[in-house]
């Protein structure tokens, strides 16, 4: 993830609030790969992360006045780039019905820990991503939300609009699931009682 | 409903030891429990292999996930490379300019020049099509098509098709949006009604003899043809020279250096050729572009007569309107229609009888014999050969056109940028290209006549010409975007390629634009361009169907992924 130093951020920040166009251009080009790649793990179609990139920094563009300098810009950035793509998923009709409670109540099967770790070690990083793109809409997004922007438990229910106690279980479900999508199985059989 | 990451135990596989569940265990590597539940999942991790063996497991699967999705896979695309907020708004204005004047185009195409000649075309007996389908959509191979389609219309249909592509690629994958469109396009292609059986003939010379009939349509191609017999459908003829003195009840479509009827065609002839003379009976309507076009005394035409010819005499009977764009015009015969003629010379003989009225725009008047019976007198004008450039529509055509093509290009250049970008590099190299578009322009067409003379290439010739066609139209583009390249420099990304693209076919058509006028060098110009660009769309093809690297290649080491805070394992929540 091509992220700056803080102190350079900073100061690009509030320059470019000030108006300096240099200034965003070096917000954009520091950013921009990585904004692009998370919209390409969250969204189904290349096409869609691309014209979400620039819809999402068009909006950072407009909301930047509204950052919170004390905080880090990174995390603001992500939590606006989640709640973009989000939006985009949920106005597709995408999400599946499963995000509701009663669904959570469903108990996962304990795995066997043997078995769990030899599946993760013959696991290679473009298989995962290829699974990724098998699992449901919210699953994908928890996981990227969590592992790929490093976002805090609350944020990701904010972000997704869940309870806070119920990250853990969204993100469990989302593992379970891409581990059956790792295996070959249907995601959409995942968690219940494989 | 339990509350997730309580530390409830559960029993082993083995049966015979409580184990922390997945929950804890993924809580509890995450560091998402308090601390007091946090030292309880600790000291039974020490205790416990299995436990311990799934919070590695856990770990491992999170690292896993981190090193996935952090993994730069993935380059930025070129029209991402810079912020185009800007870039988009400048563009609105453009797109709003250039989509008025496309529509102001087609409007004004249609209204001032589409439509007038399908009236006349109309009066002529071709109700409902333009000159355009005329000559290539209901051609020989094309019959019975009856779709109105100019020049402007296949480009505004093109662009049409890119918005609808465009559009589209925001829903679905770009090929499955183009598998759509081209899926739609070849629906379109298939609705209308395949032809009845049609006799095929090839050969030197072919003679239909005069107590034979061929029921069906007939397709002949050869040196001589000679047609004594009946043909109950159409005849179709590419060759040398053709005499008919049979009957044909259908229409006769003709390619050929002399054509002479002798005979009697029930339908319309529709003719290409260096010399036609009509001594027989032409029951509906003749449309010709021919050097000399001779009705003869006995010969006669029911219904109208539409030729472009360097000659027309006609000395025969004409039972509806005469529209001929002339050198010479001589009518010593009988037209019961009207009379309208463009080209330097009009002749009417003592003989002629004209039943209506006779316009004619010409470099001289028009020469009336004293005996000739007309029904009003000639209206003469003289032509005008007012430069022009001294003219606002034609200034306002330019504009129109150029805009036509900025907003084919853009179009073009946004469906297919990847494309778009190879065009240009390969048009930048000289010696390649053209010598390819060389064999493109001359070889394409040449190709898709051969092909079709077949039955079966007849589709495959059809198309082939419409890709010609379609790469006719691209090849200014192409040069002007390669021209706008040398002058702007490399672009950045699509938007900076259609701006480079703009400016320089805008460029290109100033500069070509007088040059048009001096024959020989603007047709070597217009050739030049035209064999450069369409090279260039052919070396890009080339590129693209050579074989190359696999796309599964063993990738460089993978560089060091930082984990994040939250992804460590085990461990309390801070306090």
């Amino acid at each position: 993830m091509s992220v700056p130093g803080m102190t350079d951020t900073t100061e690009a920040v509030a320059r470019a609030r000030a108006g300096d166009a240099d200034a965003w251009g070096e917000l954009y080009r520091d950013f921009a790969p990585a904004i692009f790649r998370f919209c390409r793990r969250t969204l189904p179609t290349r096409e869609d992360a691309e014209d979400a990139t620039m819809e999402i920094f068009m909006k950072l563009r407009d909301k930047l006045s509204q950052y919170d300098e004390t905080r880090s810009f990174s995390a603001w950035l992500y939590r606006v780039a989640a709640n973009h793509c989000w939006d985009i998923l949920r106005r597709r009709k995408i999400r599946q019905d499963k995000e509701t409670d009663d669904v959570e109540d469903v108990p996962l099967e304990h795995p066997d820990p043997s078995q769990l770790d030899r599946l993760i070690e013959m696991k290679t990083s473009e298989e995962v991503r290829h699974a990724l793109h098998k699992l449901g809409a919210r699953a994908r997004m928890a996981l990227v939300l969590r592992y790929y922007s490093d976002m805090s438990y609350d944020e990701i229910a904010d972000a997704l609009g869940v309870r806070r106690a119920f990250v853990g279980v969204v993100l469990l479900r989302a593992r379970h699931e891409l581990r059956q999508a790792l295996e070959g199985k249907s995601a959409l059989a995942a968690g219940g009682t494989s | 409903m339990r509350e997730p990451g309580s530390p409830v135990s559960q029993e082993g596989p083995d049966g015979t030891m409580d184990h922390l569940d997945e929950m804890t265990c993924l809580l509890y590597a995450e560091r998402q429990l308090d601390r007091a539940r946090a030292q309880t999942v600790s000291a039974h991790a020490q205790e416990c292999a299995s436990c311990r063996t799934l919070l590695r497991a856990l770990d491992r699967e999170s690292r896993l996930l981190t090193r996935a999705l952090l993994e730069e896979d993935e380059p930025l695309p070129s029209r991402l490379a810079q912020f185009q907020e800007r870039a988009r708004q400048s563009f609105g204005w453009i797109w709003g300019v250039i989509l008025g004047l496309a529509a102001t185009g087609v409007y004004a195409l249609y209204t001032g020049f589409v439509e007038p000649w399908e009236q006349r075309l109309e009066q002529a007996g071709f109700g409902g099509t333009s000159l355009l389908s005329l000559l290539i959509f209901q051609g020989a191979f094309w019959k019975g098509w009856q779709s109105v389609i100019t020049l402007l219309e296949v480009l505004a249909m093109l662009t049409v098709a890119g918005f609808g592509v465009a559009v589209f690629r925001r829903r679905l994958r770009r090929g499955a949006a183009l598998a759509l469109v081209l899926a739609g396009l070849c629906a379109a292609f298939a609705l209308p009604a395949p032809a009845g059986a049609t006799e095929f003939h090839k050969g030197e010379t072919y003679e239909l003899a005069k107590d034979e009939t061929v029921k069906s349509d007939i397709f002949v191609t050869g040196a001589r043809a000679r047609i004594d017999g009946t043909v109950d459908g159409d005849l179709f003829f590419f060759g040398q020279s053709i005499d008919i003195s049979g009957h044909i009840k259908g229409d006769a479509i003709i390619f050929a250096q002399s054509v002479r009827v002798n005979g009697q065609i029930d339908g319309n002839i529709r003719s290409f050729a260096n010399n036609l003379t009509i001594t027989g009976t032409v029951a509906r309507n003749v449309l010709t572009f021919n050097e000399v076009v001779n009705l003869d005394s006995a010969g006669k035409v029911e219904g109208s007569l539409t030729t472009f010819a360097q000659s027309v005499g006609i000395d025969g009977h004409l039972g509806r309107d005469l529209t001929a764009m002339a050198g010479e015009t001589i009518i010593s015969g009988t037209i019961d229609g009207e009379v309208r003629a463009k080209g330097r010379n009009m002749s009417i003989a003592p003989s002629a009888h004209v039943s209506g009225s006779i316009r004619y725009e010409g470099d001289n008047p028009a020469s009336v014999a004293a005996g000739a019976k007309l029904a009003s007198p000639v209206q003469f004008t003289k032509m005008r050969h007012k430069s022009r450039y001294t003219q606002g529509h034609y200034y306002v055509w330019r504009v129109i056109w150029t805009a036509a093509f900025v907003l084919f290009g853009m179009v073009l250049f946004l469906l297919l940028p990847k494309f778009a970008g190879e065009t240009v590099r390969a048009g930048e190299r000289f010696g390649a290209p053209v010598g390819l578009g060389v064999l493109v322009f001359f070889g394409v067409p040449i190709a898709a006549v051969i092909a079709c003379v077949t039955v079966v290439g007849i589709p495959l010739g059809v198309l082939t010409l419409g890709l010609w066609l379609l790469a006719l139209f691209c090849a200014e583009i192409v040069v002007g975007t390669v021209v706008g390249n040398w002058i702007l420099g490399k672009p950045a990304d699509t938007w900076g390629l259609i701006g480079r693209m703009a400016a320089g076919f805008v460029l290109v058509r100033i500069v070509y634009t007088p040059l048009a006028d001096l024959h020989v060098i603007g047709a070597l110009v217009a050739l030049g361009i035209w064999i450069w660009g369409m090279g260039s769309i052919a070396l890009a093809l080339y590129n693209r169907l050579q074989p190359t690297a696999s796309q599964g290649a063993i990738p460089g080491p993978l560089p060091p992924v930082a984990m994040p805070p939250h992804t460590t394992v085990g461990g309390i929540q801070p306090a």
